[in-house]
């Protein structure tokens, strides 16, 4: 793609989430997500297959599925207040309308379908940004409408998507579509406190957001996107063996890696609002994680996978520049210890 | 008649609908959507709003059908579909038309209508009546609000446009 073309349609994805985060008019942030969708199709559709095709096409179409529903949200949330700020929904139809839009831009169960597929289909970077920065629009109009959400409903999603996100990944080899279970998993988790402490979602996307990042570029080093390729990293760069190591657990929530610290604090605000069976299935569910990443540390760091012998004398050329890999390692797994310093959010 | 015009409007409005929905060649939904544009203005024009349905024609009916038909013309086949070549196409048809009879006939009989939103009838809308407050008409005003107060609106919408020509020419292009 022509350089500048790509940096103006990169900015516009920038622009409309910039957009949907900063507006107080309904119409505007409805502009905001359509601008993102918009521009965000040719990035998904870098390299020019059959394969990016489909997924562009599935994005797309649900995506829109989902701004539709929104602008009828919005509709009927003017037709019951007569005004279009965002401060607070007054229709219940309304909220729950717009509750299973931002859900379906998500990827939160029963919409999760989409989500593994079109990651399967694009390069490791844009499915980087579908994963990390697409998420972060309507996340905050979910923080921002939090007082009026339905509780039921989005405690539904989240423990479905939990399941899901767990179940899911269980029989996958592409690290693609691990990271898509992963991705549904962690949404859940966000969206289970969300009602409760909206503080806490922020956190855990924030730390969510540092650990895929990590994740996605320690893959795009290694160039690989299948477990069998990954095990292969022990030849071409022994260090980041031992990084995935520490990143994967992190991803499942083990202490004393930063991934606990949202486990444990939305643990903590759950069982404060006297809800005990919630929590609970939800850290079982989390375990399901923690298998599939185990098992890829399993075959990445602590074992070397059968090869063939041609394998295991790779020639090194270049190795390739990540920017700022060693910085988001360490946020993403020695954060721990700072913990008491979320009481500056209250 | 007079009285029910908007209610019989936008039951045309419907079924015009349920006519491209049911996924004719483009050409036929493009006829649909000349009637359905023409339909929508006129139901906007009964509320009052007759400089919004007269941009409906222009620009909707008159620039963006009008390219749509163009391209679609250029890239049909020989024997496009209508809505009796295809069995599953005049299902489809079918079946909207048949729920759109039994919607008509829901509200004809009951007072109220509660589907996804109380509707009880058409006067239940007229607080969205485009203003008229006297001096001047509110809708006109609008679009020189849009100039004023909205520059950023502008500013976003027709950043938009831009951004759409290029993706969509970056997707068509190929390799």
């Amino acid at each position: 793609m022509n350089p500048l073309i790509f940096t103006t349609i990169l900015m516009t994805v920038l622009l409309g989430t910039m957009i949907v985060m900063m507006s107080s008019h309904w119409l505007m942030i409805w502009i905001g997500f359509e601008m993102n969708l918009l521009a965000i199709i040719p990035i998904l559709m870098k390299k020019y297959n059959p394969r990016t095709m489909e997924a562009s096409t599935k994005y797309f179409l649900t995506q829109a599925t989902a701004s539709m529903l929104l602008m009828m949200a919005i509709i009927i949330n003017l037709m019951h207040s007569g005004q279009w700020t965002i401060t607070k929904v007054f229709n219940p139809t309304a909220s729950i309308i717009m509750t299973s839009a931002l859900a379906m831009k998500l990827g939160l169960t029963p919409f999760h379908f989409w989500v593994p597929e079109v990651t399967q289909g694009i390069s490791l970077t844009s499915g980087l940004i579908l994963l990390t920065w697409q998420k972060l629009a309507p996340m905050s109009i979910l923080y921002q409408i939090s007082p009026s959400i339905n509780l039921n409903i989005l405690l539904t999603m989240a423990v479905l998507s939990i399941l899901v996100g767990g179940w899911g990944g269980l029989n996958q080899t592409q690290l693609r579509k691990i990271m898509a279970y992963s991705s549904i998993a962690h949404m859940g988790w966000m969206t289970a406190v969300l009602v409760y402490s909206p503080t806490l979602t922020m956190l855990n996307m924030l730390i969510y957001i540092m650990m895929t990042l990590t994740m996605f570029m320690l893959f795009i080093q290694s160039s690989s996107t299948t477990t069998l390729s990954l095990s292969h990293t022990w030849n071409k760069t022994p260090l980041t063996t031992t990084l995935i190591l520490i990143t994967l657990l992190s991803m499942g929530g083990l202490p004393p890696l930063s991934g606990f610290m949202p486990k444990w604090m939305i643990i903590q605000e759950l069982t404060k609002n006297s809800s005990i069976i919630l929590p609970t299935l939800m850290a079982i569910m989390a375990l399901l994680n923690l298998y599939f990443y185990m098992r890829l540390t399993y075959s990445t760091s602590l074992t070397m996978f059968p090869s063939t012998n041609n394998m295991k004398m790779k020639w090194q050329f270049e190795t390739k520049q990540i920017t700022l890999l060693p910085p988001l390692i360490v946020m993403s797994s020695l954060l721990l210890p700072l913990t008491p310093m979320l009481s500056i959010l209250d | 008649m007079m009285t029910y015009i908007v209610f019989i409007l936008s039951v045309i409005f419907v079924v015009s609908f349920v006519g491209f929905s049911s996924k004719p060649s483009p050409i036929y939904g493009g006829l649909v959507l000349i009637v359905s544009g023409g339909v929508g203005c006129g139901i906007i024009m009964n509320f009052g709003g007759s400089f919004l349905g007269l941009m409906v024609f222009l620009i909707y009916l008159g620039g963006m059908l009008v390219v749509f038909g163009y391209t679609t013309a250029m890239a049909t086949e020989q024997y496009p579909e209508v809505w009796v070549s295809n069995t599953t196409v005049m299902g489809v048809f079918l079946l909207g038309l048949l729920m759109e009879v039994m919607l008509v006939l829901y509200v004809l009989k009951s007072e109220e209508v509660g589907v996804v939103f109380k509707f009880s009838s058409v006067g239940h809308w007229a607080i969205y009546d485009t203003g008229d407050s006297g001096v001047f008409s509110e809708e006109i005003m609008g679009v020189a609000a849009l100039y004023s107060y909205g520059a950023w609106v502008v500013i976003v919408t027709g950043w938009s446009l831009l951004v759409g020509v290029l993706v969509i020419l970056e997707v068509t292009r190929g390799d």
